[in-house]
């Protein structure tokens, strides 16, 4: 009998939404405790900051340029590499369950699997899970979870926010008490909620095992990514009133519109609602209309999630527990990506490759019978990214990585972070809207800089850029990229980030805008 | 507004193309996620895989210049759109299979784009084996 591994993710999480990494609202103890137990990452990194590109990284283990997912809406293939396969080869069973996302979401024709077997409610799932259960937020799309709202909660349905608007662009509809974008006062019961519905369907499949299987079960939370509708039940839980602002947001809006000036000009286009670079951000939402009470309430919406996430976690291993098997247990907890939540005046994601995007947590508990508790604990501050993900988990069963991932089995500790050359971390955005706008960033991580090149598209000519020094500017609000004295340290990163980067050996073609 | 165009060569003659495009009742036979095409005058009805009917006006049945052309009128969220099929005899061996889209909002041709690319592919294998399948 071998390890058992929880692999966790939410969606859209930012790195100090958790307790363990210093959030001070949403009570997440369920995930501090097995942090205190286990290895933080500090400088964890997604590869592509929006979630297909991001999912199909964690499931492959590959680069962006290798799974071919350059941006939301291009399928990840159904033959494409998974880790998944791997370990059931190994004699694991496997299961994902709540949000893939590894093909489109927007299918009126019901072209892809994991819709097809949503829409019918197959569970035998596909890309080596042997069962699947999928979600994403509230009652849209053909998921496994809409499904089960549509059967025996059709009154539901309208209680979420309605993510699209008539025109098929995600709503700009203002709710809540603040007027922000993407707000509702959910009246749905808390017990039919996505991340209940997740974690009920995981402890159902966990009850379905044999006590000596070993398993791999992706538990994969939807939130906390807008809309921002928790059961209004949970309300209760966080008065936004009573939020500070995020350390990340110029309250002077001079010094806001300066520092937003003083980066790529795609960032002040979007904070004038004069550019749509990202399908998810509502495209009619005007960014420098957004006031400090909607930070607050938006903010306060993502802790209520975060706080269902953390206790329908907390149930999940109570289960486990339960079963005997928390001695052989590993925990993985992730997300695909950040969130603004008010840094810079913004909301949403996009083409920023900021921390507010792209640094994430990541945990990662080992199991006790192998070694892991007090022995386990560290806190890395050495790059990592989810490509490691996956020769992670194959680590942990005890099989060789295959060939195709690439990334290495995630460190300990910067001991051996060091020792095994953990120096960089890459992330990419590539983007084609209908419009015909593209946007391409490159960026690398290294030395506490944060780098980014942007390639010629139809909004920047090749030329611009943004340099970071995360010690001095933690908040990233001044851009070295044009800084003659740190010209050299530039071309350094950029030589470097040219000689480690995957470049897609094809745009495949998007097949729905999400 | 978006336009989205799809084609591809079919190694056969322009009169067997459009036996199949030319009747808009063989739609199932080559449209992803379509199940059941009825026609009754000008309208046409398709059932999707998934249960939701698709209403559309025949706008063009051009038996001469092998057009067909159509407008999706419900219930998916569109404002505004015309398919149009080409059959062409262009002096090439078979003949080219032409297939544009007008539509908005413009996220519909993500969607539209992606099936209707899939449609031509599986109409060009059904007629030929050999096929230059292009987007």
């Amino acid at each position: 009998m071998g390890r058992k591994i929880l692999f966790i993710t939410t969606d859209q999480m930012r790195y100090d939404a958790i307790g363990a990494n210093g959030g001070r609202v949403a009570r997440t103890p369920n995930i501090d405790s097995f942090a205190a137990d286990g290895i933080s990452y500090d400088r964890a990194q997604p590869q592509n900051v929006v979630c297909m590109p991001s999912r199909s990284t964690m499931v492959t283990g590959q680069n962006v340029g290798t799974h071919g997912v350059w941006m939301n809406g291009v399928p990840l293939p159904v033959d494409s590499p998974s880790v998944a396969a791997v370990l059931r080869d190994a004699g694991y069973r496997t299961a994902l369950i709540g949000k893939s996302h590894f093909e489109p979401l927007l299918d009126p024709f019901l072209r892809f699997e994991e819709n097809q077997q949503g829409f019918i409610g197959a569970t035998e799932g596909h890309r080596g899970f042997d069962h699947m259960e999928l979600a994403t937020h509230g009652a849209a799309g053909f998921t496994h979870y809409s499904r089960w709202i549509r059967q025996n909660h059709p009154e539901a349905i309208g209680m979420f926010f309605q993510v699209l608007d008539g025109d098929l662009e995600v709503s700009d509809v203002p709710g809540g008490d603040s007027g922000a974008p993407q707000i509702k006062h959910n009246a749905v019961p808390r017990d039919w909620y996505h991340t209940d519905w997740v974690a009920d369907r995981t402890i159902s499949w966990l009850d379905g095992l044999n006590s000596d299987d070993d398993w791999f079960c992706w538990m994969s939370f939807p939130d906390p990514h807008h809309p921002w509708d928790p059961p209004e039940s949970e309300l209760h839980r966080v008065d936004w009133r009573e939020l500070d602002l995020p350390v990340g947001y110029p309250q002077n809006q001079a010094e806001r519109e300066a520092i937003i000036d003083a980066k790529p000009r795609h960032w002040r286009l979007w904070y004038d609602g004069k550019l749509v670079s990202n399908y998810e951000a509502p495209g009619k939402w005007v960014p420098a209309t957004l006031t400090a009470d909607q930070i607050l309430e938006v903010n306060a919406m993502a802790h209520i999630e975060n706080e269902l996430i953390d206790e329908a976690i907390g149930r999940v291993l109570a289960a486990i527990e339960a079963k005997g098997w928390s001695d052989d247990l590993d925990i993985v907890f992730t997300t695909d990506h950040g969130e603004f939540q008010g840094d810079f005046g913004f909301l949403f994601k996009g083409p920023y490759h900021v921390d507010s995007l792209m640094r994430i947590p990541l945990i990662w508990r080992p199991a006790p019978s192998a070694g892991g508790g007090a022995d386990a604990t560290a806190r890395v501050s050495k790059p990592v990214g989810l490509l490691d993900l996956a020769p992670t988990f194959c680590a942990i069963a005890g099989v060789q990585p295959p060939e195709w991932m690439e990334g290495r089995p995630l460190p300990i500790d910067d001991a051996d972070a060091t020792a095994r050359g953990f120096e960089r971390v890459t992330t990419e955005w590539d983007s084609r809207q209908p419009d015909g706008t593209e946007i391409h960033l490159r960026t690398i991580m290294r030395d506490n800089f944060v780098c980014t090149t942007y390639q010629p598209g139809t909004v920047h000519d090749g030329t611009e850029g943004e340099l970071y020094d995360l010690v001095l500017d933690p908040l990233q609000q001044i851009n070295l990229w044009d800084d003659p004295e740190r010209r050299s340290l530039r071309d350094e990163l950029l030589i470097d980030l040219a000689a480690n980067f995957v470049e897609p050996i094809e745009f495949r073609h998007a097949e729905a805008p999400v | 507004m978006a336009t989205i165009r799809s084609h591809a060569r079919v190694h056969r003659t322009a009169e067997d193309v459009w036996k199949i495009v030319g009747d808009p009742t063989r739609i199932v036979e080559w449209f992803p996620g379509v199940t059941e095409a009825t026609v009754e005058g000008n309208n046409r009805t398709l059932m999707l895989k998934a249960g939701l009917p698709v209403h559309e006006e025949i706008v063009t049945l051009d038996h001469r210049m092998r057009r067909f052309q159509y407008r999706i009128t419900g219930p998916l969220p569109i404002k505004y759109h015309l398919g149009t099929m080409d059959v062409i005899e262009d002096g090439e061996p078979g003949c080219l299979l032409m297939y544009s889209t007008e539509i908005s909002p413009d996220p519909m041709a993500f969607v539209l784009d992606g099936v209707i690319s899939e449609g031509i592919g599986n109409l060009a294998r059904m007629l030929n084996d050999h096929t230059e399948e292009q987007r």
